[in-house]
């Protein structure tokens, strides 16, 4: 199979440097003026594209930032290193790099690439998307705690959390299920990579860009000091499935060292309400009750997603507009309809390039119908996701000590220092 | 499973409340998205718009050509008659008889066209770069550095040779003894007899005889020759018009810049050009896609098609005239030959 | 590790984490494989193709970039030299000067030398250039199209998607391997040679 593509890669490789040789040998270009005079005609530069240069630099020090937060955090427990790590990824990935192709992004271009079959997607994308999902599946979210450059600017502003109530907490963790269903679907039909779009802060790492992107960057840092890491709970996509493999994780961060001894003391430490509290009261239901709601979702759950599926593949006209094409044909068939009297730079490239309003809407109708099958899943996914929900909220929890959410704690380490067993394994316990 | 101290177990409130909260939700989601304006819209248009649709300039930095290529309706005194389809994928030159028949140069061969009825392709080794007919029929076929002869039925008669690598032909005149070929590449225009001899050259800077010299910046680089026997050469980069005598002497020219209707603009035009009846120049531009006439010493006479009347960008619009005074214009977009007369 | 009980032996929820925790694996696995198949170990850039460009103006206005990473470019080889130059000079300009009135370009980028009568080399200086396209759109009208926009690799900061691609209205832009970062104009126009 390897040999097979090899092969490929190398014909497609020669075909290329053949076709550029005809190019310029094969076809007599018009020739320019005979000069008498013994004039030298400038050639043309071609700067190198940096990305060829940083590409495995940035794999390394992608790798490298993973292993030494997790070590920070497993092993040494130390919310300090972790900032310092905060510190390099603002810097490197951050302003260095100028954030482009961060690991929340890349989600669309593994996305595109399922759809796509002519887009090739670069290795080190691949392994942008890939490397910090297995951490979590191992060791937690601590790709969110010091490598993410979203989340360490958010991080580091947060000086003032508040507790913000349970019901709009809940609802508002339901926005990145959204966000992740809805850009997946328009990055696999091609219509636009929406979380590069809405990028929050990447304006702010290339300091300067689109007025309304850095505004709203600004703004989601201003009540990022009061409610802490607002992007990253309430609309990162790429959180949604760091938090599905994080809740599975095998060495997780743990509040306490060792046992915890129930002092309370670092139940309201965490910034973002990822730490639960032991089941101490007697259930006040019986356990028969508790088993047969399980059940009636359990049996709920198909007829929930099917009409997810339904509601979802019947929102694929609204939803279809985010793509071009499709707002192309709207803006033409309006201009046409004389529904709006201004013709657009799309509306009139359209019309100078000869094709003809069958052919637009053809393309749309087939934009539609992708759309329409997408429909299906976004709505599935999101029924299942709410379904999910209900799950566990019907389970029974066990829970006997102050433990960290697996799914939504982010690995920061704040809570380490609110614990006394920290202190005493530490030795210091002095001078708390 | 987001437990906080405020709740411990379920009891069904409880459940009903927070599991109210997800499914809310997820429905708020779903209604936001279908918020997305845009159902109605897409139904394609069946009547049509009372108004015409202004142009709505969002880009401080477009470049408008529009506003250059507004013609006084007054000044066209041509319409169009007639738009004969070439049925060729690429169209490259044109050409008349004596007998009014038509040459179309185009794909890898000349269709010849008498009548809508009557239509003969000859096939050629390459496409065609310019076309002219002998007064006995035979068709002289410019290739891209020589040209080729054929008898009327379409039988290879001479091959002329090569004029050499950086060769560009791009017209041909035919005289009674003489052919004249313009090269575009070499910046010359060829003299040559009718067996492929050459007996000369033209157009070249010459400050003795007071030739300022082809200036030709791209592959346009027309030629004809008037009542008199004398050849006139469109000197593109210099917008000019120069009538030689065969031997290579100067005898006049005129030269006409500007963006108006008055003259020429760009780096080389007029691209292709004619000889009317009466001796007036019948011109073709790129850029401004349109076609003009101008009396034989330069002045402005009137327009024959205004650039509305082409697609954006085309260029290559060969010209031919017959006895009548009708214009023939090459459209490479449009792949026809349209045909203009005096309203 | 930080598992209630996780001194039973093995508990239903052990039990239920290892299986899912399994499952996840293999998941990610197969995207990667999946991905693997497709992949190229090239990293890809955004250029655009000027056979495409309709010189809308949108490549100044629409990079991420202030000024735009997109620049005009001129292929020496297919200029006329012309004096008159179409992407140099306002149609009206009043003289074929280097009077900042008659030229075309809005930040003065394009720099006219003479070399002999009658030809004129045009250059560009890019640290000038905004990528209007303006030059391009002249030059493509009334001259030979040796003008052209490229994305200029040492500006781009290569953005995932590529804001003017999607800005664009004649979808010139796409993903080019990064050692082959330019699609020049020249060579290959097709409009210059009838038997192509
Ligand atoms: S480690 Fe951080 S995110 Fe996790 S529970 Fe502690 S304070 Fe919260
Ligand atoms: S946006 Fe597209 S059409 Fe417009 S100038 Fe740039 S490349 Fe050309
Ligand atoms: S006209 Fe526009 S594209 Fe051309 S050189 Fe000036 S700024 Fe650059
Ligand atoms: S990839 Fe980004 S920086 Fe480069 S041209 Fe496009 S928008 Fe500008």
């Amino acid at each position: 199979m390897l040999l097979k593509n090899k092969t490929i890669l190398l014909t497609i490789f020669i075909i290329m440097n053949l076709a550029s040789a005809a190019q310029l040998f094969g076809i007599e270009r018009f020739p320019r003026p005979q000069f008498e005079s013994d004039y030298q005609q400038p050639r043309m530069t071609s700067p190198d594209p940096r990305a060829a240069t940083y590409e495995y630099i940035d794999i390394a020090a992608l790798l490298a930032a993973l292993s030494v937060t997790t070590f920070l955090i497993l092993k040494k427990r130390s919310r300090r290193g972790v900032f310092v790590m905060m510190l390099l990824s603002i810097a490197y990935f951050g302003f260095w790099r100028k954030g482009c192709v961060c690991s929340v992004g890349s989600i669309q271009n593994v996305a595109y690439a399922l759809a796509n079959p002519d887009y090739a997607i670069p290795i080190s994308v691949i392994v942008f998307f890939i490397l910090p999902l297995v951490f979590s599946l191992f060791f937690g979210r601590t790709f969110c705690a010091g490598v993410c450059p979203l989340g360490a600017i958010q991080d580091v502003v947060i000086l003032k959390p508040q507790r913000i109530p349970l019901w709009l907490n809940h609802m508002l963790r339901g926005i990145p299920f959204l966000y992740l269903g809805i850009a997946v679907l328009a990055a696999v039909t091609g219509s636009m990579f929406l979380i590069c779009r809405f990028d929050p802060f990447i304006a702010l790492y290339r300091m300067g860009g689109d007025w309304g992107m850095v505004s709203f960057g600004v703004a989601l840092l201003l009540v990022g000091v009061f409610i802490a890491r607002p992007y990253c709970r309430f609309l990162c996509p790429y959180g949604v499935l760091l938090g599905w493999l994080s809740k599975f994780s095998k060495y997780h961060a743990s509040i306490t060292p060792d046992e915890c001894i129930q002092c309370k003391l670092c139940e309201t430490s965490c910034p973002f309400e990822a730490i639960d509290v032991p089941v101490t009261e007697k259930p006040v239901e019986s356990q028969t009750v508790a088993r047969r709601r399980l059940a009636i979702i359990l049996i709920v759950m198909p007829v929930f997603m099917l009409l997810g599926g339904w509601i979802g593949s019947h929102l694929n006209k609204p939803l279809s507009r985010l793509h071009p094409t499709v707002r192309l044909a709207e803006q033409v068939n309006n201009e046409n309809a004389g529904r709006i009297y201004e013709t657009t730079i799309y509306s009139r490239t359209f019309r100078a390039s000869g094709e003809t309003m069958e052919q637009l809407m053809a393309e749309v109708r087939q934009i539609e119908h992708k759309y329409k099958i997408g429909g299906w899943w976004l709505g599935m996914f999101l029924a299942t996701a709410a379904g999910m929900a209900l799950i566990n909220l019907s389970r029974r929890r066990r829970q006997t000590i102050y433990e960290t959410n697996h799914t939504h704690c982010l690995s920061c380490g704040r809570c380490f220092d609110y614990c006394p067993r920290h202190h005493a394994l530490k030795g210091d316990l002095v001078q708390t | 499973m987001e437990q906080n101290k405020t709740s411990q177990e379920l009891d069904r409130r409880n459940f009903i409340v927070r599991g109210g909260q997800r499914i809310a939700a997820f429905v708020l989601g779903l209604i936001g998205a279908s918020l997305l304006p845009g159902q109605k819209q897409r139904a394609l248009a069946t009547s049509t718009p009372q108004t015409q649709p202004k142009r709505k300039v969002e880009n401080p930095w477009e470049y408008d050509l529009e506003s250059l290529k507004k013609i006084d309706p007054a000044l066209i005194t041509y319409e169009e008659i007639e738009s004969i389809p070439a049925e060729q994928e690429k169209v490259t030159a044109l050409a008349l008889d004596d007998s009014g028949t038509l040459y179309i140069g185009g794909d890898k061969g000349v269709r010849v066209i008498t009548d809508k009825t009557s239509k003969r392709w000859v096939q050629l080794p390459q496409a065609p770069a310019c076309l002219a007919i002998d007064t006995n029929g035979d068709i002289f076929v410019g290739l891209k550095d020589m040209i080729v002869v054929y008898d009327k039925k379409g039988t290879k008669k001479t091959e002329f040779h090569s004029m050499g690598e950086s060769s560009y032909l791009t017209s041909i005149a035919i005289g009674i003894d003489d052919v004249f070929v313009a090269d575009a590449g070499n910046r010359v225009v060829w003299r040559m007899n009718k067996a492929g001899a050459l007996l000369g050259q033209l157009g070249e800077k010459d400050e003795r005889r007071h030739i300022p010299g082809l200036v030709i910046p791209s592959p346009y680089c027309d030629v004809a020759l008037d009542q008199n026997g004398l050849l006139w050469v469109v000197n593109t980069g210099r917008h000019a018009f120069e009538q030689y005598k065969p031997d290579g002497t100067l005898v006049k020219r005129w030269e006409k810049t500007s963006v108006k209707i008055d003259g020429f603009s760009g780096c080389c035009n007029p691209t292709h050009m004619a000889i009317l009846p009466d001796g007036a120049f019948v011109t073709a531009e790129k850029g401004l896609e349109r076609i003009k006439i101008h009396e034989t010493d330069g002045t402005f006479r009137t327009v024959v098609a205004a650039p509305s009347q082409f697609k954006e960008g085309t260029v290559g619009l060969d010209l031919a005239v017959n006895k009548q005074g009708r214009i023939f214009v090459l459209d490479p977009s449009q792949k026809t030959a349209r045909v203009f007369e005096k309203k | 590790m930080d598992k209630p009980n996780k001194n039973q032996p093995v508990s239903r929820r052990t039990f239920f984490g290892d299986t899912l925790r399994t499952l996840s694996a293999l998941g990610l696995g197969s995207l990667v494989g999946f991905g693997a198949r497709k992949a190229t170990s090239e990293e890809l850039v955004w250029q655009l193709d000027p056979d495409k460009c309709v010189q809308c103006g949108q490549c100044a206005t629409e990079c991420v970039l202030d000024p735009s990473a997109v620049k005009c470019v001129h292929a020496f080889d297919v200029c006329g030299y012309c004096k008159l130059c179409g992407g140099y000079f306002k149609p009206d300009a009043k003289s074929l000067d280097t009077a900042a009135e008659n030229q075309l370009c809005p930040t003065g980028a394009l720099i006219r030398k003479f070399v002999e009568d009658p030809y004129y080399e045009y250059t560009i200086d890019e640290s000038l250039c905004i990528g209007c396209a303006k030059c391009v759109k002249g030059c493509g009208a009334f001259g030979n199209g040796s003008l052209h926009l490229q994305v200029r690799h040492d500006c781009c900061v290569n953005c995932n998607e590529c804001s003017i691609a999607k800005a664009c209205p004649s979808n010139a832009f796409q993903r080019v391997p990064a050692s082959k970062p330019y699609l020049y104009r020249g060579v290959q126009r097709k409009d210059f040679y009838p038997e192509k």
